[in-house]
C-alpha cells in the first residue's frame, strides 16, 4: 500500500513540477524539433539531432538571431503516432517559434493539427505524403519533396535507362505505397509497361518467395519503392538466386547501411533517386556544413533525411533574421522564398507549403559500395 | 478495504482537480493514461477475472477505431452515435475470433491471440473493401459533440476520457461482485472444479472475452476521436503488449489497472528529460517491479461477505475462492 502511494505522489509532485517548470526566456528564441531518438528510426532521429544543434551552435558562434541567442528544444516521437501527439503537444507548450520535424509522414501527420492549433509554424522533414500539405494549414512547410514529385523523377530515369518492363514492388508504408502509386502513374503515361505490382511485408528476413514472383514475371528492371532494409535483403537474396536484373529505388533507400545489409558485391549497380547529400554536392554551405559536421561528430551524415531538418533550421532561421517572428508573417515570408542556398540545393516554398525545384538526382552503387551521384543531364 | 475507499475517493479527487494546475502537455499525457487504463480495465474482464491469456486486445481496440472512423467520416455519424456501434462490431468480432478458440489453454491461446492482432493489423493495411485507407488510414475524423457541447481541447478529452473511466470502474466493480465475477474468478482459479459446479465453462469465458472486447471497441472510439487520424501502425502487436503488461503488472484488481497505466504510460513521459536513456530506465523500473512483487501491484483482495444473523452460511462459502 505505502509503496504504490509513495510513487504516486511523487508521481504527482514531479507531473507539477514539469508542467510549471517550462517559461520561455525573452533573450532566447526557442526552437522545436521533434525527431525519433528512439524505436524504429532511432538513428534518423540521431542524426536529425546532431544536424540541427550543429547548426544552432554555429548561430550562436555568430552572434545569434539579431542579437537573440537560439536555444534548441528536442523532443523524442518515437516514431509513432501517439507519441508524436504527446511531442507536438509538449512543443506546443514549450514556447517556442517554430517546429522542426519529423521523421515518417503517419507521424508528422499525428502531430500537425496539435502544432496548426498552437498557432506554430511547422516544417516538415522526413514527410513526403502528398496529403499533408493539400488540408490547407497555412503555417505547414515541409523541406523534402513530395511523393508525386518523386515518381515523376523516378519515371524520367526508368525511361532513360531505357527500360521497357518495370516490375513496382512496395512494402504497404503510406510512403513506399504512396511512391509506387504515383510512379505507376507517371509510367503508364509514358507508355512504359508495369508487368507486375505488388507489396512485401517489411520486416521479415527471408524474400526468395516474393524474389521468385517477381522473376517469373520477367521485368527488365525491378523498382522497389521502400526503405533501406528490406532493399538491403532484396540485393542480398537476389544476388544468392543468380538472378541479375536492375534493380532502383526511391529515397528512402538513401542509407549507407543498405550496403552493409546487401554486402558491397551485391549492391553493385543498384541506382536510386534521391536529394543529395552534401558529401556529394559542390556547393559552398555543403562543403562548409560537411566540414563542421566531420569535425564535431567524426562520420558523416548517412541519411538525406536528417540533412532536411538542416534545412527546415535554415529557413526558419533566415525567416526570424529577416524579423519574421510572429507565425502569420513567417509563413509569408516562407512562401515568397526563392532560390535560397541550403544544404541539399536550393530552398524555396510554393502556396501549399510543399518545397518548389529540382533536387532529385540518381545515385549508382559503384564496386567498393560507395554511392556515386550520377551527373545531371 | 477501508484503506483502498479512502484510496479510491483520494485519486478521484486528484484527477478531477488535476486541471486546475497542471499543463497543456501534462492533461494529455493524462488522457493516454486514462486510455489505457480504459483498455487495461476491459483486458482485466478477461485476463484479470478470467485468466485467459489473451495478448490481441489491440484488435478489438483498431476495429472500435476503425469503426468510429468510417461511421463518421463515409456516413457522418456523430462521434457518440457510433459509439456503441464500434463496441458491437468489436464485439461480434471477438465472438467470431473466440468461439472457435476459447477451449485452448494458457500460452496455445495466448499464440492464437498474437495472431488475431496480426491479423486485423495487415488486413487493415490491406485496405479492407476500399474502407480502411490502407496504410494511410482515416483521416478528418470528427470531434465529439456532447449533448451541444463541442469536445476539442484536451482538457475536454481529459474529462471524457476519465468519465468513461469512471462508470467503467463503477459497472466493473459490480461485474465483479456479482455472481458472474465470482463463477470468472473460479474458472480462472480450477476451471476443472468450475465446471464439476455447474459452471458453464466455455460460455462464461466466451461472455468475459466480447464484453472486454465491447469495451476496448468503445476505447478506441475515443482514440479515434482524440487523434482525429488513425493508420493501422497505431495498433500493431506493442500496442497489445503494453496493454496485457499493465494488466498483468496490475496484479488483477480496478485499482491496480489504474497505478499500472500511470507507470506505463506516465512513467516513459517523467523520463523524457532522459531522451534517449529514458526506454532504459522505464525498462529497469518494470524489472525491478517484478523482482519487489511478482504478484503484480495490487492484487485484488480476499473476498468478504457479512454475515447477517446468522443464516447466510452458503452464500459466505461461495466467495471463497479468491485468494
Amino acid at each position: 500500500m505505502n509503496i504504490w502511494k509513495r510513487i504516486l505522489a511523487g508521481g504527482a509532485l514531479c507531473a507539477v513540477a514539469l508542467g510549471l517548470a517550462s517559461p520561455a526566456l525573452a533573450e532566447t528564441i526557442r526552437l522545436g524539433l521533434m525527431c525519433p531518438l528512439t524505436g524504429k528510426w532511432a538513428s534518423e532521429g540521431q542524426d536529425m539531432k546532431n544536424i540541427v544543434s550543429l547548426l544552432v551552435d554555429e548561430t550562436n558562434a555568430a552572434g545569434g538571431i539579431n542579437g537573440k541567442k537560439v536555444e534548441l528544444v528536442v523532443e523524442d516521437d518515437a516514431g509513432d503516432p501517439r507519441t508524436a501527439a504527446l511531442a507536438a503537444q509538449k512543443l506546443a507548450g514549450a514556447g517556442v517559434v517554430a517546429v522542426i520535424g519529423t521523421y515518417g509522414s503517419a507521424v508528422t501527420e499525428a502531430s500537425q493539427n496539435i502544432i496548426a492549433e498552437a498557432g506554430l509554424v511547422h516544417v516538415g522533414t522526413g514527410s513526403t505524403s502528398i496529403r499533408l500539405t493539400e488540408k490547407g494549414l497555412p503555417l505547414f512547410f515541409r523541406t523534402c519533396p513530395r511523393d508525386d514529385a518523386q515518381g515523376e523523377a523516378a519515371a524520367a530515369a526508368i525511361v532513360k535507362g531505357g527500360f521497357k518492363k518495370v516490375a513496382l514492388l512496395h512494402d504497404k508504408s503510406s510512403y513506399a505505397k504512396g511512391l509506387a502509386d504515383e510512379s505507376r502513374k507517371a509510367l503508364e503515361k509514358a507508355g512504359v509497361e508495369i508487368v507486375f505490382y505488388d507489396a512485401l511485408t517489411p520486416g521479415e528476413r527471408d524474400y526468395t518467395a516474393i524474389l521468385t514472383k517477381l522473376k517469373a514475371a520477367a521485368p527488365d528492371v525491378v523498382f522497389f519503392t521502400g526503405y533501406y532494409p528490406e532493399t538491403g535483403m532484396l540485393l542480398r537474396q537476389k544476388k544468392e538466386m543468380g538472378w541479375d536484373v536492375p534493380m532502383m529505388g526511391g529515397d528512402a533507400a538513401n542509407h549507407q547501411d543498405l550496403v552493409k545489409i546487401a554486402g558491397a558485391e551485391a549492391a553493385r549497380g543498384y541506382f536510386f533517386i534521391s536529394p543529395p547529400l552534401p558529401q556529394d554536392m559542390d556547393t559552398q554551405e555543403a562543403r562548409h556544413f560537411l566540414e563542421a559536421y566531420k569535425a564535431r561528430y567524426q562520420s558523416v551524415p548517412v541519411s538525406v533525411w536528417a540533412v532536411v531538418a538542416g534545412d527546415a533550421y535554415k529557413v526558419v532561421e533566415a525567416a526570424l533574421a529577416a524579423g519574421k517572428t510572429d507565425p502569420e508573417d513567417m509563413a509569408q515570408w516562407l512562401k515568397q522564398l526563392k532560390d535560397m542556398p541550403g544544404l541539399t540545393g536550393k530552398l524555396g516554398f510554393d502556396e501549399k507549403g510543399d518545397r518548389v525545384g529540382e533536387f532529385y538526382r540518381s545515385y549508382m552503387v559503384d564496386e567498393q559500395g560507395k554511392f556515386i551521384l550520377l551527373p545531371q543531364k | 478495504m477501508n484503506l483502498r475507499t479512502l484510496a479510491g475517493i483520494l485519486l478521484t479527487l486528484c484527477l478531477a482537480l488535476l486541471p486546475l494546475v497542471a499543463g497543456s502537455y501534462w492533461i494529455s499525457v493524462c488522457v493516454n493514461v486514462g486510455l489505457y487504463a480504459l483498455l487495461g480495465l476491459s483486458l482485466n474482464v478477461i485476463l484479470g477475472q478470467a485468466g485467459i491469456f489473451h495478448m490481441g486486445h489491440a484488435a478489438f481496440y483498431a476495429v472500435g477505431a476503425y469503426t468510429t472512423a468510417i461511421l463518421n467520416t463515409l456516413y457522418q455519424w456523430p462521434i457518440f452515435a457510433a459509439m456503441p456501434i464500434a463496441g458491437a462490431v468489436a464485439a461480434l468480432v471477438a465472438m467470431a475470433v473466440a468461439r472457435p478458440i476459447i477451449h485452448l489453454r494458457g500460452d496455445y491461446l495466448l499464440i492464437v491471440t498474437i495472431g488475431i492482432v496480426e491479423i486485423v493489423r495487415i488486413a487493415l493495411l490491406n485496405d479492407v473493401g476500399g474502407y480502411t485507407g490502407g496504410s494511410n488510414g482515416i483521416f478528418g475524423i470528427a470531434r465529439p459533440n456532447f449533448f451541444g457541447f463541442k469536445i476539442v481541447k484536451t482538457v475536454h478529452f481529459y474529462y471524457l476520457v476519465w468519465g468513461m473511466v469512471a462508470v467503467s470502474i463503477l459497472l466493473f466493480y459490480g461485474l465483479w461482485r456479482s455472481r458472474y465475477g465470482r463463477a470468472l474468478n473460479y474458472i480462472k482459479e480450477d476451471d476443472v472444479a468450475a465446471e464439476g459446479c455447474g459452471v458453464h465453462v466455455t460460455s462464461y469465458k466466451l461472455s468475459a472475452f466480447v464484453l472486454g472486447a465491447f469495451w476496448a471497441g468503445m476505447a478506441g472510439t475515443l482514440y479515434a476521436a482524440q487523434m482525429t487520424t488513425i493508420t493501422p501502425e497505431s495498433f500493431n502487436f506493442m500496442e497489445s503488449v503494453i496493454i496485457f503488461a499493465v494488466v498483468i503488472l496490475s496484479g488483477g484488481s480496478i485499482l491496480g489497472v489504474l497505478v499500472s497505466a500511470f507507470l506505463f504510460i506516465g512513467l516513459p513521459e517523467l523520463l523524457r528529460e532522459f531522451s534517449n536513456a529514458r526506454m532504459l530506465i522505464f525498462g529497469l523500473a518494470m524489472m525491478l517491479m517484478m523482482i519487489w512483487r511478482p504478484q503484480g501491484l495490487l492484487p485484488p483482495g480476499p473476498r468478504r461477505y457479512h454475515v447477517a444473523g446468522g443464516s447466510s452460511g452458503p452464500r459466505d462459502a461461495a466467495g471463497g475462492g479468491a485468494a
